[in-house]
């Protein structure tokens, strides 16, 4: 199945690069991602839960970025699995900044779905990752509204069963260390956050996180 | 986007249900699918067959055109409520067998409850009146002579002034009492002559004609077995 | 010694079940399953564009969403065109779903499943289609004009030319001392049960089978379609008729596409689905019939005689023409009835229009031929003066010359052959029954009061029981219980019942031990369906045939058992006895023990089979080649062609002088179907038939707008006869016996509302003194006749 699509981001082309690859941002802002555990390499161990119409369930998968070119693309292979079905997707990002310096992403997948899931049919499995892929961009968008960067946030650390970790964020730019878990603070098993929960978890990391620097401030327009 | 619960409470042949249902399930889905009393049927949704007439509070009306959380309070009755107390068949039920009243008996239950009311309030129609009371239900299978026939045999039974009204305890159709003949469907119908023997073709092949063919029988019929 | 039941008026076995409410029609049962609804086209001609299923996706309770991209294996293939013909050169059939065209308002584009109907269809109402519009073909007129086609790729939108004559019908009619040229019309109507279809389906993982509830006219035949379909092997599949809410022909026509996608999509989703479509849904989406325009020219002699007889017609088959010409070959052989038509020739023109498709409904195109026939025998009347019976009469087939073989192949590839039948017999009591010669004083005061009444009469024949055939099992078990089952199914005609009774008659049972199982695949594998008037022909005779079969064994086994001669044993009441010794007797259900040398004793009665309870000859073995345990049997009837019942219908209409109103004063029936099984059961059938021939003349006509809507999809606008537009029904049997079957029966299904229309328009035109060629006739219509005819009266 061909998924492809395209979103706009109001912020530069390198801050939505970094905090594509940041996996204390994609805990936030993948639509009910609740878990991510850096493997090393660019890769994580993802728990997300997702419904297709009323289908719903709980996945467990594996994320690698690869093909990076920053700031202008990279892919990102996923496979899940889950009581619903299963799903395997290979995307290609792109990314272009336009003259008012906002971002034009536009992404081009791959996927194919097995299972429960994948007897719905087409047209509601491209419905559904379509506006799924749009409320990931969006989540991204808030979150870099409300001034909060990669690299910014908190959120890595040992397994803990909830709230943020105490654990310095890593520096952006630098691949998080194995066995680095991200949770989505205040996301419970089982929901996805919304666009306004991106923005209020996004803010709240950031004044409890420990860096914020004239980096956000220069970085801003 | 789930849909709000109202809570309603109403008897359905004298069982009280409380219920909690979205504000827009018809009366007729309700009794049908939260009730599971199937013997209401939907013929058209939009009124006008009369398949799904139930009576509330007395008075036959079409679950199809209702919102089940309109009928608090109310007490329905449908085909089922309608049986004998064991669970046989009804006098109104009894009355559509005795005619042949029924082929297909999907829109039967409209029929079944409509008539339980007129009669209640009208005992002794004449043939035309008879008629009338059932002209706003459609059946495609009977063409209603034999119905209308069933209007007057149920009068009939509910004046208790001919045959038996009980039933046998598997709700099978017990023989017909011996004195009595099959009823006559009024109006000068079904004349039912024997074959003139004249007209009879001959084949050497063809089983012998059965004893009194097309006359009604004087003995009590054997009650068959519906096996499914 | 009990009453013999073949024959008799049997209360219905089917009854006690339906009329306490413990029906078990198709939405009664699933409460499990999920539940299907449709997008369907609302446009008559467009290509799909594109579907947008967005807005759908927030409906919670959502659980999937199918266009024709999904559908994989060969249910993206075209529904099958069930029956083939050679002069069927430009047969089309749909895609389950819609593959980028569609052609009829109603056509399924999308398929939605989702946990309950109601949220189904808040998906399916949120779900944008796109399309661009095609120009609508509507009616036979434009059908003809061809200015835009249906299909691109047929060529006039003429599915099929067929021709059919004996003789030749041109050089008689113009060597004939009278001619006539009549143009006559019939609209469309449509079967329309109180329940419609609906199609429910489970599949079980474990075993990998598929079982399908579906409301329909043949399940075998269904069962067949989705295992070619779904690339199932047959015996992984098995479909069941539950109780059926009356079919009336058009629900023998399958697969519908949702027959497939039900299915379908029970076996992806690994849940049971169930889909039941509204009034609306079967408005648009199922089947019509009888829509057809003819012209005809006839030539006869001054006795009224026909000389020859030339029909040229249009059938307006709809979109698509999954039964084939099936209709149409009805029309052109049973349009000449009773009749001797001296030379005939008969020309159909099949055409595609963007409406919804044409399949039989009940007459299945006789109502049309009838109509035409008994219009050209009162319009010889009329030119003539005569009478019009005497000039039926005159062309009556004898009945010292049957069998009469009218030279022409019938609608089951078969010579159209009439083996039996009285007609003027039929007449001379249908003249009686309504007192046809004391009319004309009645008509006459009735005049003197200021009423207008008219009446009429028509004539037909009916092949009924085509094969090609049907088959009976039945078996005895230990308790004494008969269990019979026939592959055909049952929609209210009392199948069951009547089966029991010759059951009941050719073995000897008690009625009530006789139970009969019809349309399920799990019990009876091999039939055709329930069609055509053939259940009492068909699946009467093969279960008759096998019970003889049973009874044969039964007295051989038993024989043995009483050491008496199979000759000097009879069956009654369930016990096998030696005829005037009843005390040497033995029951059914212990022939039945006896018929399976066991092992093992299951229970007390079992004991008497096994190896130690009896003497046995040591020499011979258990089980005999050739035999089987048990006492069962298999049998089937296949006859080389129809049997041809018949029938004459007479009508006495009033119209006002002021409203136009038509009533139906009264209806007289002479019914020939030969031997009756059940009385009781075949005058429903004709009470049933006859209501439905009074809605054809009177009420029913799908109105379509020229650019292709259906304007009176609705019970509100389409009107059927209630119990105030039918009046008593007076019937008189006539029985010629089939020499074809072992009972003597012909089908009775369908006669009551073949010549309803003919009937009468012959009524009304006596009471108006107007030509009526078009039906049905509203009071409207008949209104504006008569302005016209004034008018022309008056420039005269």
């Amino acid at each position: 199945m061909k998924v492809t699509g395209t979103s706009t981001l109001a912020a530069d082309r390198e801050a939505v690069y970094r905090a594509l690859n940041d996996p204390a941002v994609l805990v936030r802002t993948i639509p009910g991602c609740m878990r991510l555990e850096a493997l090393g390499g660019d890769a994580y161990a993802m728990t997300v839960a997702a419904g297709v119409g009323s289908i719903k369930g709980v996945y467990d998968g594996h994320v690698r970025l690869a093909d990076h070119q920053e700031p202008g693309s990279f892919t990102l292979h996923a496979q899940g699995a889950g009581a619903a079905g299963t799903i395997g997707a290979e995307v290609a990002v792109t990314l272009v900044e336009d003259p008012d310096g906002r971002t034009a992403l536009s992404y081009d997948a791959d996927a194919v779905v097995g299972g429960m899931i994948g007897g719905v049919g087409q047209r509601m499995l491209m419905g559904v990752s379509k506006k799924l892929a749009g409320e990931f961009f969006a989540n991204v968008e808030a979150l870099l509204s409300a001034g909060v960067s990669a690299g910014s946030l908190a959120g890595g650390g040992a397994p803990e069963p909830s709230g943020p970790s105490t654990v310095a964020p890593t520096p952006a730019g630098t691949p998080a260390a194995p066995g680095t878990v991200y949770t989505a603070p205040t996301a419970a098993p089982g929901r996805q956050p919304t666009f306004l929960q991106g923005v209020v978890v996004g803010a709240a990391a950031a004044l409890l996180g420990a860096l914020v620097g004239g980096w956000i401030a220069g970085r801003r327009g | 986007m789930s849909e709000s619960l109202v809570r309603v409470s109403f008897t359905v042949n004298g069982a009280p249900y409380d219920l909690e249902l979205p504000p827009r399930r018809l009366l007729s889905d309700a009794l049908r699918h939260d009730l599971r009393l199937t013997g209401t049927h939907v013929g058209c949704e939009h009124g006008v067959c009369g398949a799904c007439t139930v009576l509330v509070d007395g008075a036959p009306v079409r679950s199809c055109l209702l919102f089940a959380v309109s009928l608090d309070g109310a007490a329905i009755t449908t085909t089922e409520g309608l049986r004998a107390p064991d669970g046989g068949m009804g006098p109104v039920q009894r009355a559509f067998h005795e005619c042949h009243a029924l082929q297909c008996g999907f829109c039967t239950p409209g029929f079944v409850t409509t008539v339980a009311a007129y009669l209640r309030d009208h005992p002794s129609p004449t043939h035309e009146e008879a008629r009338e009371a059932i002209a706003g239900n459609l059946c495609r299978c009977t063409g209603y002579v034999n119905i209308v026939a069933a209007v007057e045999r149920a009068a009939e039974l509910l004046a208790g002034s001919a045959g038996s009204a009980g039933t046998a305890p598997d709700g099978a159709a017990p023989g017909l009492p011996e004195d009595a003949a099959a009823p006559e469907p009024s109006g000068g119908a079904s004349r039912r002559l024997p074959p003139d023997p004249s007209t009879v073709a001959a084949a050497p092949s063809v089983r012998p004609l059965a004893d009194g063919a097309g006359a009604p029988p004087a003995s009590a019929h054997p009650a068959g077995r519906d096996s499914s | 010694m009990t009453t013999k039941l073949f024959g008799q008026r049997v209360p219905r076995v089917e009854d006690p079940r339906l009329v306490t409410g413990d029906g078990r029609f198709l939405d009664d049962l699933g409460h499990d399953a999920l539940e299907a609804a449709f997008v369907r086209s609302p446009h008559a001609h467009a290509r799909v564009v594109d579907v947008d299923v967005t807005e759908a996706l927030e409906v919670e309770g959502l659980v999937a969403i199918y266009t024709y991209e999904d559908l994989d294996g060969r249910t993206n293939e075209r529904l099958p065109l069930l029956i083939p013909h050679p002069t069927l050169t430009h047969g089309r059939t749909q895609y389950a779903l819609a593959n980028g065209e569609v052609n009829h308002v109603g056509e399924a584009v999308v398929m939605v499943v989702a946990s309950d109907r109601y949220v189904a269809e808040d998906a399916a109402s949120r779900i944008r289609v796109e399309y661009e519009f095609l120009p609508a073909v509507v009616g036979v007129a434009a059908a003809r004009a061809a200015e835009h086609l249906v299909h691109d790729d047929v060529p006039g939108n003429v599915a099929a030319v067929m021709v059919q004559q004996t003789g030749d019908a041109a050089a008689a009619i113009d060597a004939a001392p009278h001619r006539l040229e009549l143009d006559l019309e019939i609209e469309r109507s449509a079967s329309m049960p109180l329940e419609g279809k609906g199609v429910l389906a489970r599949w079980d993982p474990d075993d990998r089978s598929l079982l399908v509830h579906t409301s329909t006219q043949t399940s075998t035949s269904v069962r067949q379609a989705l295992a070619a379909k779904l690339g199932l092997p047959v015996d992984r599949v098995e479909v069941v008729t539950p109780d059926v809410g009356g079919g009336f022909g058009v629900k023998i026509v399958h697969p519908w596409p949702e027959e497939v996608l039900v299915p379908w999509a029970a076996i992806r989703l690994g849940r049971p689905v169930k889909w039941t479509e509204d009034r609306r849904e079967h408005f648009v989406s199922s089947a019509h019939e009888r829509g057809q325009l003819h012209h005809v020219r006839v030539g006869y002699d001054d006795e009224g005689r026909l000389l020859g007889l030339d029909v040229e017609f249009w059938h307006d088959n709809g979109a698509y023409i999954p039964y084939g010409l099936i209709v149409p070959i009805i029309t052109s052989t049973q349009l000449l009835g009773p009749y001797k038509p001296g030379a005939y020739r008969v020309e159909f023109r099949s055409l595609y229009t963007n409406t919804v498709i044409v399949t039989p409904y009940r007459g299945a195109g006789r109502p049309q031929g009838c109509f035409v026939m008994e219009r050209v025998m009162d319009a010889i009347a009329a030119d003539l003066g005569l009478d019009r019976t005497v000039v039926r009469e005159r062309n009556f087939i004898r009945p010292d010359e049957m069998p009469y073989d009218q030279g022409l192949v019938f609608q089951d590839g078969r010579a159209l052959l009439y083996d039996s039948g009285d007609f003027p017999a039929s007449l001379a009591r249908l003249k009686d029954l309504v007192g046809w010669d004391d009319f004309a004083s009645y008509r006459e005061q009735a005049r003197a009061e200021g009423r207008r009444v008219g009446i009429g009469l028509a004539c037909y024949v009916e092949g009924t029981g085509v094969g090609p055939y049907e088959g009976g099992h039945l078996r005895v078990e230990t308790d004494g219980s008969v269990v019979v089952s026939t592959g055909l199914t049952s929609q209210g005609q009392g199948h069951r019942t009547m089966l029991a009774q010759i059951v009941a008659d050719e073995l000897g049972v008690p009625f009530d031990r006789v139970s009969v199982t019809t349309g399920d695949t799990r019990r009876f594998k091999y039939a055709v369906g329930t069609f055509a008037s053939r259940t009492a022909v068909m699946s009467g005779s093969a279960v008759a045939l096998t019970a003889r079969k049973v009874r044969d064994k039964a007295l051989h086994i038993a024989a043995e058992a009483l050491e008496a001669n199979v000759e000097d044993l009879e069956i009654v009441d369930g016990h096998v006895r030696v005829q005037g010794s009843p005390s040497s007797s033995i029951d059914l259900g212990a022939v039945a023990v006896l018929s399976n040398p066991l092992r093992y004793a299951f229970d007390e009665a079992a004991a008497r089979a096994t190896q130690f309870a009896a003497p046995a000859d040591p020499d011979r073995a258990p089980v005999g080649r050739g035999e089987q345990p048990g006492l069962e049997g298999t049998d089937y009837y296949s006859p080389p062609r129809s049997t041809f019942a018949n029938g004459m219908h007479a009508v006495v209409v009033e119209t006002d002088p002021d409203t136009a109103e038509i009533r139906v004063l009264r209806y007289c029936v002479v019914h020939d179907c030969g031997t009756l099984i059940n009385p009781m059961i075949v005058e429903g059938q004709i009470h049933g038939g006859v209501a439905q021939g009074v809605g054809g003349a009177l009420y029913e006509r799908m109105e379509y707008a020229p650019d292709g809507q259906l304007l009176n999809a609705s019970f509100m606008d389409f009107l059927m006869p209630y119990a105030t537009e039918v009046p008593d029904i007076e019937i008189d049997h006539l029985v010629t016996p089939s020499p074809l079957n072992p009972l003597g029966v012909k089908g009775a299904g369908e006669a009551g509302v073949i010549p309803g229309a003919a009937a009468i328009a012959a009524a009304i035109e006596d009471a108006e003194g107007i030509t009526i060629s078009k039906m049905p006739i509203s009071p409207s219509d008949l209104f504006e006749l008569r302005r016209q005819h004034a008018s022309r009266e008056d420039s005269a």
